[in-house]
């Protein structure tokens, strides 16, 4: 092709490679770590290549730190086949990249690696029958986080953490008229109430992130497919009532922000600990990586979990995955310094608050659960209002489990409740015309199994 | 005169509200915590003032090393870009050849094909040069008439050189100069105003550039200021403090340089002189 | 064709030469790469898989494509109210800082700011600017008790509130004007005075014919630039409420990067090539009525 008419100009070629710089020596491993994050994260994930070089002599670990446009890179770096060895891939490439053959099936290497096996079932991204492409890079959960001093205004108790006496939804929007106060200090359920001037707003819940809604859905009886995945059941009553009630929650009971309300659009929001903090909001259903927030900031939060219809259900798995590539000519030390990358035991990400532990032992063993949750970051309520939640209630969030969900979300879902939350219709409205387009666009389930 | 004057400050005045509204939100941001950065409605003065975002944003990335390695990319991409796209638009304006017009249309066409989608194929060409994890992707086009974006410069240029009246080049080519001779010497000290516009654009698009250094760099000790910046945004947490404050940081060279180079743009003096 | 004279021939033969680095530039590092992305527009190519031949099957796709259309739309909407208040903003800025006032270097570094704050920065105050309660545009016009809008979270007021946000980056279309200005000669605008003429005279009949060729610069360039508007969708709206502001590019962006459907994308590139060609096409044939250049054959 081209290429080759492009090498003929030799000496460019030539200038180019005295350039470009040199390899590694023959004998040593040599592993590249692609990642993203915060200048925070960064630090984290540093220190803990660094403790893997230490652990591992003979091998070096070069990071490739991708701050923003991740699936730019990765894309490029997969059509050009200079991928990694480990890495972290969005969850709408990973099972592409793995059904491609791009990343290495784990499945074999299970008995091997035997820390490989401990993780939660949820956080395992299968792509067939005994193929396994990786691991959800961290647990998030979804939660009712609240400002103490709020509650405590409003002479109400604090939402609960244990998902036994978790608040139904009746509760939720009878506390929410509470604490919602326009400028002039009057409820919405008060003569004269300005929904134009909200000083204080009730609470906070997205209708266009799935993974706020989801739990509520399948805590109504609903879910967003049948059992094949092939056709989408928001258009069922359950479901619309889900979506029928978080609108109502901004224009019949003016307890929660519109659009743009929050000086908010996009990826561009104050983080929840800024909207707590300043009392822009109440309460906010975020997730639990807000914590490292919360803590950095001083906030006065407290955290419940979410309200319910039936049984309690949360979103859990809202994370990117992670996966070792195929091609790595070193494929076991990858696949060890893959295991290394979500141990708590080397990332400070965990007793930080940022990553939830993805193995089982960190949910039910107490001297492991300590090991995470026993410090200044974690405050008491965490073991019931996360640790047990996450553990007992946690449904995968959508991303890791329906197939093409990305192209659904971006040419269908999102415009769809992007309506909702305008309130110009009505959810059963928007939802009866939607869910078959949706539906058009399903390809089924990704496959589960237990290990 | 006097009420003429008085209407013109007014009207600097008037536009220069507008204007600088986002420069001071930006300092303000910069100087707030996070948490007051998003009161509503907004507030203008920060309390406390948070100096120390500044001193923490500009440590928590080794911005001293990104800020050399970016002036090194912005200044061989001024000196590649302003040499190679005047010499093609004066071949393009000034001298008479067949097939000119279609092939400055040729040039012209690669600005109108979506960057995405030649990606992919750009960057396989460099991996297959050998070049990657170094600046010369960064660079090394800009020696070639800045090649793809470039041919807005060579446009730019173009056009002021038409505007230049022909009888120069015409008693220049009586006295036996080289079409060389008259660019460098004519065409050239006439359009001063072009280049420096020409350089400013340059500088500043190397100086914002973020995909060209994310995908051509690997090591970090070779990463721009831009890619620093991102760092304080990611999917979970924003350092809104950091970022505002290196943000401001990072734009103060280039405000400085606009203010240095603005003053090249007085009237045509030289023109004049020469019609005389 | 008659034989050509000592001095055309020497012209053709610079002519050549000079143009060398440019057309080397876009063989080596242009080429390539657009026709390469042409050949994925003929396949079903997922990157990382193997591309398959399918013809033109990407290209009569796009005609049942309702975001194609949609995002067409929104971005022909768009050009139309940018370029042009673009244009007449910067022109008229661009007069105003070539006038001799006192702090001249300050005036113009001032208008020039907007351009050099980060896109970040503008963003999060531009969210403000349209907060529909409290924020700048809605206080403003509640104080003129004028009705007050939803801007970027409505709709139909999502596309003219990102035009009238676009206004802000007149700077660099604004240091072309007055770079351009400099060129005007000074005698001309004596002549004209010396004829009796007042300003008026003298802007309608000296700067505006002589900075033809600038007007026409940034018509061209804002037209190729505007179709091709990326990064307010990108990071203002996400292309919503109800893909209102579904720029094209965003649109073929994420076809081609979320979905990595580079066979589908390159379509979509090449069909908005073909627009911009055409539209462009017709601005050129345009200008050899409106345009003066001082050499006759220039065009």
């Amino acid at each position: 092709m081209r290429r080759r008419q492009l090498l003929a100009l030799g000496g460019l070629t030539a200038f180019a490679a005295a350039c470009g710089d040199g390899e590694s020596s023959a004998d040593e491993v040599q592993l590249q770590f692609m990642y993203w994050g915060s200048t925070f994260e960064q630090k984290a994930v540093e220190k803990m290549l660094q403790a893997y070089e230490k652990a591992n002599s003979g091998t070096k670990v070069k990071p490739l730190f991708t701050p923003d446009e991740y699936d730019v890179k990765l894309n490029t770096l997969v059509a050009s086949g200079s991928v990694p060895d480990v890495g972290y891939i969005p969850m709408a490439m990973s099972y592409r990249l793995a059904e491609q053959g791009k990343l290495v099936n784990l499945h074999p290497y299970l008995d091997k690696y035997p820390q490989l096996k401990g993780y939660l079932s949820d956080a395992y991204l299968w792509y067939g029958k005994d193929q396994l492409h990786g691991v959800a890079t961290a647990n998030e959960i979804e939660l009712l986080w609240y400002s103490k001093s709020a509650i405590a205004a409003a002479g109400i108790a604090a939402p609960p953490a244990l998902a036994a006496s978790a608040w139904t939804w009746d509760d939720l929007v009878q506390n929410a008229y509470k604490l919602t106060i326009d400028q002039n200090g009057r409820h919405p359920d008060e003569s004269g109430f300005d929904p134009k001037q909200v000083r204080q707003f009730g609470i906070s819940s997205s209708i266009t992130y799935a993974a706020a809604w989801y739990g509520f859905l399948r805590s109504n009886g609903a879910d967003f497919a049948d059992t094949a995945g092939t056709k989408c059941l928001l258009d069922a009553p359950e479901a619309i009532e889900v979506f029928q009630n978080l609108q109502d929650l901004i224009y019949k009971h003016r307890v929660a922000p519109g659009p743009g309300q929050l000086a908010a659009t996009g990826d561009d929001v104050p983080g929840t600990n800024i909207l707590l903090k300043t009392k822009r909001v109440a309460m906010v259903v975020d997730g639990h990586w807000s914590l490292l927030d919360m803590n950095e900031s001083k906030t006065d939060y407290g955290i419940g979990v979410l309200p319910k219809y039936d049984t309690p259900f949360t979103t859990s798995q809202v994370a990117g995955a992670s996966g070792v590539f195929a091609g790595s000519k070193h494929v076991e030390e990858a696949i060890e310094l893959f295991a290394f990358h979500i141990d708590p035991q080397h990332v400070d990400l965990y007793q930080q608050g940022l990553w939830m532990p993805q193995e089982r032992k960190y949910y039910e063993d107490q001297a492991a659960i300590d090991s995470w949750t026993k410090n200044d970051s974690h405050p008491p309520e965490f073991r019931t209002a996360v640790v047990d939640y996450a553990r007992d209630h946690g449904v995968a969030d959508l991303r890791g489990r329906l197939k093409n969900l990305s192209a659904i979300n971006s040419d269908v879902l999102t415009p769809a409740l992007q309506e909702i939350e305008t309130g110009k219709r009505s959810a059963a409205e928007v939802l009866k015309e939607a869910a078959p387009k949706i539906s058009a666009k399903m390809q089924g389930w990704h496959h589960r199994q237990e290990i | 005169m006097k009420k003429r004057n008085l209407l013109l400050y007014l009207a600097l005045i008037a536009g220069a509200v507008p204007t600088l509204l986002p420069f001071v939100w930006l300092i303000r941001s910069a100087l707030m915590q996070d948490s007051q950065m998003f009161i509503a409605p907004p507030q203008w003065i920060p309390e406390p003032f948070q100096w120390s975002n500044f001193t923490e944003a500009l440590t928590a990335q080794p911005f001293g090393r990104y800020f050399v390695n970016t002036v090194v990319i912005a200044v061989i991409n001024v000196l590649g870009t302003v040499l190679t796209c005047s010499v093609a638009a004066f071949s393009f304006s000034r001298l008479r050849w067949r097939g000119r017009n279609v092939v400055f249309a040729v040039l012209l066409s690669s600005v109108m094909l979506p960057y995405a989608v030649t990606l992919i194929p750009t960057f396989v060409m460099w991996q297959e040069l050998g070049a990657l994890n170094s600046i010369i992707p960064l660079t090394l086009p800009s020696w070639f008439a800045g090649a793809g974006g470039g041919v807005f410069n060579v446009f730019l240029l173009r056009q002021f050189f038409l505007t230049i009246p022909f009888e120069l080049d015409e008693a220049a080519y009586i006295d036996g100069a080289s079409p060389w001779r008259v660019f460098w010497l004519i065409v050239m000290p006439l359009s001063k105003p072009a280049i420096i516009v020409v350089t400013i654009f340059t500088f500043i698009g190397v100086w914002n550039d973020f995909l060209g250094p994310l995908l051509y760099l690997n090591d970090e000790e070779k990463y721009t200021l831009s890619l620093g910046l991102a760092s304080f945004q990611s999917i979970y947490i924003t350092q809104w403090g950091y970022l505002m404050a290196a943000s401001a940081a990072v734009i103060a060279p280039i405000i400085a340089l606009f203010f240095f180079l603005q003053r090249y743009f007085i009237e045509g003096v030289t023109l004049t002189g020469i019609k005389n | 064709m008659a034989a050509l004279s000592g001095q055309r021939r020497l012209e053709r033969r610079w002519g050549y030469f000079m143009a060398v680095p440019a057309v080397l530039g876009f063989v080596i590092f242009t080429a390539g790469p657009m026709v390469a992305s042409f050949v994925f527009s003929l396949t079903d190519w997922q990157i990382g898989g193997t591309p398959a031949f399918v013809g033109v099957d990407n290209y009569t796709a796009l005609a049942d494509d309702e975001l194609f259309w949609k995002s067409l739309t929104a971005t022909t909407y768009y050009t139309l109210g940018a370029v042009p208040l673009a244009l007449i903003i910067a022109f008229a800025v661009a007069m105003l800082l070539n006038q001799r006032v006192r702090g001249l270097p300050v005036w113009r570094t001032i208008f020039y700011l907007p351009t050099l704050v980060p896109a970040i920065a503008n963003v999060v105050l531009w969210i403000w600017i349209f907060n529909p309660d409290f924020g700048l545009l809605n206080s403003l016009l509640r104080q003129g008790g004028l009705p007050t809008g939803m801007w970027i979270y409505d709709e139909a007021m999502a596309v003219p509130s990102l035009i009238i946000m676009s206004t802000w980056g007149f700077g660099n279309t604004m240091v072309i004007f007055l770079a351009g200005l400099q060129g005007v000669p000074q005698h001309l605008y004596e002549a004209v005075s010396v004829d009796g003429g007042g300003p008026w005279h003298r802007f309608r009949h000296v700067t505006v014919p002589m900075m033809t060729p600038t007007i026409f610069y940034t018509l061209v360039v804002g037209v190729i630039g505007t179709f091709q508007v990326f990064s307010q969708a990108y990071v203002m709206t996400e292309g919503g409420p109800n893909n209102a502001t579904l720029f094209y590019v965003y649109y073929l962006f994420r076809v081609a990067f979320r979905e990595s459907e580079m066979g589908y994308a390159s379509a979509l590139a090449w069909v908005l090539f073909m627009i911009i060609m055409l539209v462009t096409f017709l601005l050129f044939r345009n200008a050899r009525r409106w345009v003066y250049y001082e050499m006759a054959g220039a065009r």
